[in-house]
């Protein structure tokens, strides 16, 4: 018999009212374990009052949430104690050193073998254990941060902003780090301003706007669904270069992509796949950045 | 709540505390008021003169002089212990009063009286026992004093200033360890976002304000003994002391952590203490100036906790004659206890809301 698998987060018509101001209107999701779920909108969405039900910092004013099939609602330290959250405000203790920093939150987690040299050399900071994190650059205060997330070995990770700060071969690192994560088998719930980021990581991407949910499927579908199958083709043209679209699927435009392919003028050939703020724009009519 | 989390939490704040400003704070200002007061006023408690007695015939002058007030006195066994005290300064002075001595004395005969005297001690006690001793020796003789003394008080009566400023230190040394620690703690949690980091672990809202509270509480106490100790106020019934002193030091960290809860951010805790400072001071103003009408000074909250400490461990008073003060200051205690875990919850949605 196959295995039923929980998911780690339920969310079922969750609401959230700043007194007259209703910032979520009833949403409802899942995660899996191991899944990566990108949770995306723009400033004032609904996205950190979302995550704040669910780490049990502001309590549901209607709906349901479960994580890891304890009712958020309960306030249960138990359940703490098993998910690890990266805010994107760098909330360190700026006068304790890397290792005191997590040496003291381990404690608090009850983690009474905590690996936090391990931990330090996963980000790369393994040689600055012993510094005040108040020498650190913004980036490494960034790495702590997914360091500190990470300490207790949690079975849900709710990250914001991860890698804002970040340098490329920095972000890279850590956006692997994240993978090994879901592959552990955390459940990770992503949210992100950067749609390069939630594509390359996500299973799949919700999409919230004024406390609604819009969307919610995997990127490559959400790209079918409202994306147009298309390719750029361009092609020199005297002095300068010439452009055609031509959908796919279309049986002139299939042949007319042959006799392109085949001209010695020819230069490039790419798809014209949607990216997800333009898949966002679309469903929302507002960006991201917003 | 949760011990291990406010352990954890304590002993963080521990640790961190000779990295903070207001921590060391804490601990040098009432070490630099009492160098002040001491070098301003001189030493602020005048050490009893101590003398050493080897009695090995029941003497009445080992009687008479354990019956004075001013004269802290100390029975050896023998001569040679007697010496070794005099030579370490562990006593002012030492006598030796050997068998017989009383009736020899009575009976016209000149016997030997070996009185040793520290290197070490205070001129002052040297003059005083030397004079009592021989008065005592007079009185032994049977003879009158040569001169008759009679005592006029000249000047204000009651407790010199020095003594008088004693409630004025260790209330700073409570305020700034009980009060402004904890508070300022607190504060710092929110205004750097670590609060929110805690409350996301096990850790709640109590075990903060309780790992805060105990943080003032410990501080506080140490502090205001170390004060007395300077001060010379830690006597015999230093265990009272102690009881009196935790007791302030509660009240005062229960403030700390009510305003410490309610401001925001550090400018709005130092004018919320700046506004209330007559509140918080006005007490100790009723010892200093004795003359005023003190039953004024039992309005002020904190004249509850520094009454206690300055019958006891000045005056030198006892825990039954101060129970009534005690249990209104652990009222005003739990009072405080209950409006902090009022302001513990709104504080954690306005940390949610950052």
């Amino acid at each position: 018999m196959a295995e039923v698998r929980e998911p780690a987060i339920r969310v079922e018509d969750l609401r959230f009212s700043y007194g007259e101001i209703e910032a979520v209107k009833g949403i409802s999701f899942e995660v899996m374990p191991g899944e990566i779920l990108g949770f995306l909108g723009p400033n004032g969405a609904g996205k950190s009052t979302t995550i704040k039900m669910l780490i049990g910092l502001l309590p549901p004013q209607g709906g349901r949430a479960t994580v890891l099939g304890t009712d958020v609602a309960l306030d249960d330290p138990g359940l703490q104690a098993r998910i690890g959250v990266c805010f994107e405000e760098k909330n360190l203790y700026l006068n304790m050193t890397a290792r005191e920093n997590l040496e003291f939150f381990a404690a608090l987690y009850g983690v009474k073998d905590a690996d936090v040299d391990g931990a330090l050399r996963r980000v790369g900071l393994a040689d600055r254990a012993d510094d005040r994190v108040k020498t650190f650059s913004k980036g490494m205060r960034q790495r702590m941060m997914i360091a500190r997330a990470f300490i207790n070995r949690p079975d849900v990770l709710f990250l914001d902003e991860p890698t804002d700060g970040l340098d490329p071969v920095t972000a890279a690192a850590i956006r692997a780090t994240i993978k090994e994560e879901a592959a552990r088998g955390a459940a990770v719930l992503l949210t992100t301003h950067d749609m390069f980021e939630a594509d390359e990581l996500s299973d799949r991407v919700a999409f919230i706007n004024e406390g609604v949910i819009v969307a919610l499927d995997t990127p490559e579908n959400l790209k079918i669904k409202h994306g147009t199958r298309a390719v750029r083709v361009r092609l020199r043209d005297g002095d300068g270069v010439a452009e055609e679209v031509l959908p796919l699927g279309d049986e002139a435009a299939t042949k007319r992509l042959a006799e392109l392919a085949a001209s010695p003028d020819l230069l490039t050939i790419h798809t014209e796949e949607a990216t997800l703020e333009q898949i966002f724009i679309k469903l929302t009519g507002r960006g991201l950045a917003g | 709540m949760s011990p291990r989390s406010v352990m954890t939490i304590l002993k963080k704040d521990f640790a961190l505390g000779p990295r903070s400003t207001v921590f060391l704070w804490a601990l040098v200002l009432p070490l630099a008021i009492t160098l002040v007061l001491q070098v301003a006023f001189g030493t602020l408690f005048q050490p009893k003169p101590r003398l050493g007695i080897v009695d090995e015939g029941g003497s009445r002058i080992a009687r008479e002089v354990r019956a004075m007030e001013g004269i802290r006195v100390t029975a050896f066994s023998g001569a040679e212990a007697l010496r070794a005290a005099v030579e370490a300064n562990d006593v002012d002075a030492g006598i030796v009063l050997p068998r017989g001595f009383d009736a020899a004395v009575a009976s016209g005969e000149r016997p030997r009286l070996t009185f040793w005297i520290s290197g070490q001690s205070y001129a002052v006690n040297r003059i005083v026992l030397a004079v009592t001793t021989i008065d005592l020796l007079r009185g032994l003789e049977g003879k009158e004093p040569p001169v008759e003394v009679r005592l006029a008080g000249v000047g204000e009566a009651g407790l010199p200033m020095s003594v008088r400023l004693v409630p004025v230190i260790v209330f700073y040394a409570l305020v700034m360890a009980g009060l402004f620690v904890p508070g300022s703690s607190l504060v710092e949690e929110k205004e750097t976002g670590t609060l929110k980091a805690l409350l996301v672990t096990p850790a709640r809202v109590a075990d903060v304000l309780v790992a805060k509270w105990l943080l003032g509480v410990v501080l506080a106490s140490v502090m205001s003994i170390v004060t007395l100790v300077l001060n010379r106020a830690l006597g015999p019934n230093w265990p009272e002391v102690l009881v009196v002193v935790a007791a302030a030091a509660m009240l005062s960290s229960v403030l700390g952590v009510v305003i410490g809860a309610f401001a925001p951010d550090s400018q709005t805790m130092f004018g919320i203490v700046k506004g209330s400072g007559i509140l918080l001071f006005a007490p100790v103003a009723f010892y200093v100036f004795p003359d005023w009408p003190q039953w004024i000074a039992r309005l002020f909250p904190l004249y509850w906790i520094i009454d206690p400490i300055w019958r006891v461990a000045v005056l030198g008073g006892h825990l039954p004659e101060i129970v009534s003060e005690l249990a209104v200051a652990a009222g005003i205690t739990a009072a405080l206890g209950v409006l902090a875990g009022v302001l513990g919850r709104r504080m954690r949605i306005q940390a949610a809301a950052r």
